[in-house]
């Protein structure tokens, strides 16, 4: 497993230094000297500013330094904009609160869409399975920030008028620490982060649904199917156990592959609901064009996309003894 | 070609699919939409026309955020409206309108598109504004009476609660009639400032009379979902928001399908370096959550003096959107296009073709895309949802479109009105969208049922 693991990561060097290639070369196409420095420059002071920032070395350099500063994880590089903070205490500060919503969203959409999955097969072809689908391709239809605005609007703005504030457990907005800091308390994922979980939720929750009913689908016409049916097990059992068992491997791809999604989902849950994770970070440091953030984040973000990925292949062995490894 | 291809077991199984018919006829009328805007755009442009289809969207139809169809608006959005609209016309009649020689653009200014000032001379118009101003004033006694009667029902819950904690009875019993006599002296006066506000209206509509006739259709179509922020009609730069919505679907599926399509049967059909230089692009691509991708390429145009001006260059505005998803989303279809193409390569149509010695390239084009139509048809629908609702978020995201309608700004500007209890422009804006998307993934789940059942 070991050296599979270890082939697997030397396979991906070439795409790692490929995104961080795509990500600087991508950015440089502006000139981020012109946010900074005050009205109407001199040449002589766009040129300090540039120095000042580094964009004035020849790109292989900065492309080679920020290698180097990734594989050191050397995130010590100061922000642009964020008033002398690193990008690694960025990092270290936005990591919790966006794993605080995408983490329990993975979850529990995974749990739901497989639950009514195996309702919608079970009864498949009826009409409750029907109806399950259309209710899953309407939900497919609907925007995400559609989601977002009538989920904030119902789930909390609107049960804050009827009842008052204090009677509500949701908050409009905003965000609290969790476990560190000041005033942190667990609680404060129930009032800050579980709306935003629903929310998420109800929205991959179509996708899940459809692609899990069809995989149970697709195992149902197997032969191991008809064998313990043939041998008198009942439906449920089929169903529950049998069929449960082997499509694992596709939820379990599934769930991996929307990991990355699911931080991507989280950029526009952070930016309405002002949680400032990883996601709304980004956007920020994007629209402000502050080079060493983007550039710090997206290295950190694909890092964990590419484990992701290698991670699934080795769960896979661990669930079906007849995938190997080598 | 396409008359065979038609006649195929596939596409009368589509055929067959009842809802995937309605989604297609569905999916055409808002094409037809779509063609008819574009259709008056050129034509507007070349000097043909003059229908407006670029002002004719920032035209003020009503008061600001007035309510679509349907909905009464309350008491207050009347008297704020009236207020405005007084308000507007006070200060054009303070100019000197009879010694102007041309005063039709002033008069402009306080048209609400076919909603213009009754063509009578201006003393008599003059006149009945004056009318219209003391009717309007003459509410104020009312609001005054109003606001005693509410203030006192707002402090009455505190009394009785005071009363209960004391245990008066007879005070308890006392202050509930009051209560409920308050709250007959409000309906009482709320009716009555119903009938005044309608006054004012009523002679409003002698000053400002509702079109007829063509206009008036027009008027109606124009004032069917209300009006956003600025008075502009919602119903308008929703249906607009169809092209923007038709032309980024359109160009950007095309183009990833095509660059999706052509390295995908590359890589597949050629192997070696190809292969690998194309799956390196592939998973690189797909390493990067898709939305950063997409973010991180849109602000590579922002700020720029072509592509990111709306007010000189709309059209090239696009053209970020385009790059940023058509670079991002080709990367699906030339994966499942690479798997399709190294199967079909084994097979015995493509040997023959090889030894009868035309050039592989040749065979790719002539023999080999060809047979990968389905998966391109069903990819283009689904890069089509794609795009449509990746232009929302970018736009929500401030890197998409802005200074021009779509569904995006639509979306995102209403942000604060739900907490006003205004859902016509997200309403309008999301309806319209949610309607083209269904139609898309019915379509598509069709095409998929009917050319490749086995997919899971």
């Amino acid at each position: 497993m070991w050296g599979f693991i270890a082939r697997k990561l030397i396979y991906n060097v070439p795409v790692y230094l490929g995104i961080i290639l795509i990500v600087m070369l991508a950015l440089r196409v502006q000139d981020p000297s012109l946010t900074q420095v005050s009205k109407n420059p001199s040449p002589q002071e766009i040129a300090e500013i540039r120095s000042q920032m580094g964009l004035d070395r020849p790109f292989v350099i900065q492309y080679l330094d920020l290698l180097k500063n990734v594989v050191t994880f050397n995130f010590e590089e100061e922000s642009w904009t964020q008033g002398g903070k690193s990008v690694g205490e960025m990092l270290k500060d936005s990591i919790p609160l966006s794993l605080a919503i995408t983490v329990p969203t993975l979850g529990l959409s995974a749990f739901f869409g497989v639950c009514i999955a195996l309702v919608a097969a079970y009864f498949r072809g009826r009409a409750v399975d029907k109806a399950l689908m259309i209710f899953a391709v309407l939900g497919m239809s609907i925007s995400y920030l559609v989601y977002i605005i009538f989920g904030q609007f119902f789930g909390a703005f609107l049960p804050r008028q009827a009842l008052g504030g204090e009677n509500w457990p949701f908050n409009i907005e905003g965000y609290g620490p969790l476990f560190f800091g000041e005033g942190a308390t667990p609680m404060n994922w129930v009032s800050y982060y579980m709306l935003p979980v629903i929310i998420g939720m109800i929205v991959s929750l179509g996708y899940d649904t459809r692609f899990y009913r069809a995989v149970m689908v697709e195992e149902s016409s197997r032969d191991y199917i008809t064998t313990a049916m043939a041998k008198g097990a009942s439906k449920r059992k089929i169903i529950f156990v049998h069929m449960l068992k082997n499509a694992m491997i596709p939820i379990i791809t599934r769930v991996m592959t929307t990991l990355p999604f699911l931080i991507t989902g989280a950029v526009l849950m952070e930016i309405y609901f002002g949680i400032p994770g990883m996601g709304f970070q980004l956007i920020g440091a994007l629209r402000a064009l502050d080079f060493p953030v983007i550039q710090g984040f997206v290295a950190v973000l694909a890092a964990i996309f590419i484990l992701t990925v290698i991670a699934t292949d080795v769960l896979y062995a661990l669930v079906d003894p007849r995938v190997r490894l080598s | 070609m396409i008359k065979r291809m038609m006649r195929s077991r596939a596409w009368r199984k589509f055929f067959r699919n009842k809802l995937a018919l309605v989604a297609t006829g569905l999916i055409g009328v808002y094409a037809l939409i779509f063609v008819a805007i574009v259709g008056a755009q050129i034509s507007d442009a070349a000097g043909l026309t003059d229908v407006g289809s670029r002002e004719g969207l920032k035209v003020r139809v009503l008061p600001p955020k007035w309510p679509g169809f349907l909905e009464a608006p309350d008491l207050d959005r009347r008297y704020d409206s009236l207020d405005w609209q007084l308000g507007n016309l006070d200060r054009l009649f303070r100019k000197d309108l009879e010694s102007m020689v041309d005063p039709s653009g002033e008069l402009e200014s306080v048209s609400l598109a076919e909603r213009k000032l009754a063509d009578v001379p201006f003393s008599e118009l003059r006149v009945m504004l004056a009318e219209t101003n003391d009717r309007f004033e003459a509410l104020d006694a009312i609001y005054g009476e109003l606001e005693g009667v509410e203030d006192s029902i707002f402090f009455l819950p505190d009394e009785l609660a005071a009363a209960k904690e004391a245990g008066d009875a007879e005070g308890i019993a006392e202050l509930e009639a009051q209560l409920v006599e308050l709250k007959e002296a409000r309906r009482e006066i709320n009716g009555r400032l119903d009938e005044g506000l309608s006054a004012v209206e009523a002679s409003l509509e002698d000053l400002m009379p509702m079109p007829t006739g063509f206009g008036g259709m027009v008027y109606s179509f124009r004032t069917l979902f209300g009006s956003d922020v600025l008075g502009q009609s919602i119903s308008v730069r929703a249906f607009y928001s169809i092209k923007i919505a038709f032309q980024v679907g359109l160009v950007v599926a095309t183009l990833s399908v095509l660059i999706g399509t052509l390295l995908g049967a590359m890589a597949g059909f050629y192997g070696g370096w190809i292969d690998g230089g194309v799956m390196w692009l592939i998973s690189t691509l797909s390493s990067i959550p898709y939305l950063v991708l997409l973010a991180v390429l849109a602000v590579m145009f922002s700020g720029h003096q072509y592509f990111d001006n709306s007010a000189q260059y709309p059209e090239l505005q696009l053209v970020k959107l385009y790059t940023a998803m058509g670079l991002t989303f080709w990367v699906g279809t030339a994966r499942v296009i690479r798997g399709e193409v190294m199967k079909i390569k084994e097979l015995e149509y493509v040997q023959a073709a090889t030894a009868i010695g035309f050039g592989r390239f040749y065979i790719v084009l002539k023999h080999v895309i060809p047979n990968t139509f389905h998966i391109m048809f069903i990819n283009f629908s689904l890069l089509f949802i794609g795009a449509i609702k990746s232009e929302v978020i970018l736009s929500f995201l401030g890197l998409g479109v802005s200074g021009q309608p779509s569904w995006g700004t639509m979306i995102s500007n209403s942000k604060d009105d739900l907490s006003n209890y205004f859902f016509w422009e997200v309403g309008a804006a999301s309806f319209l969208m949610f309607i083209l998307v269904l139609a898309f993934n019915i379509v598509s789940d069709a095409l998929q049922d009917a050319f490749d059942p086995k997919h899971v």
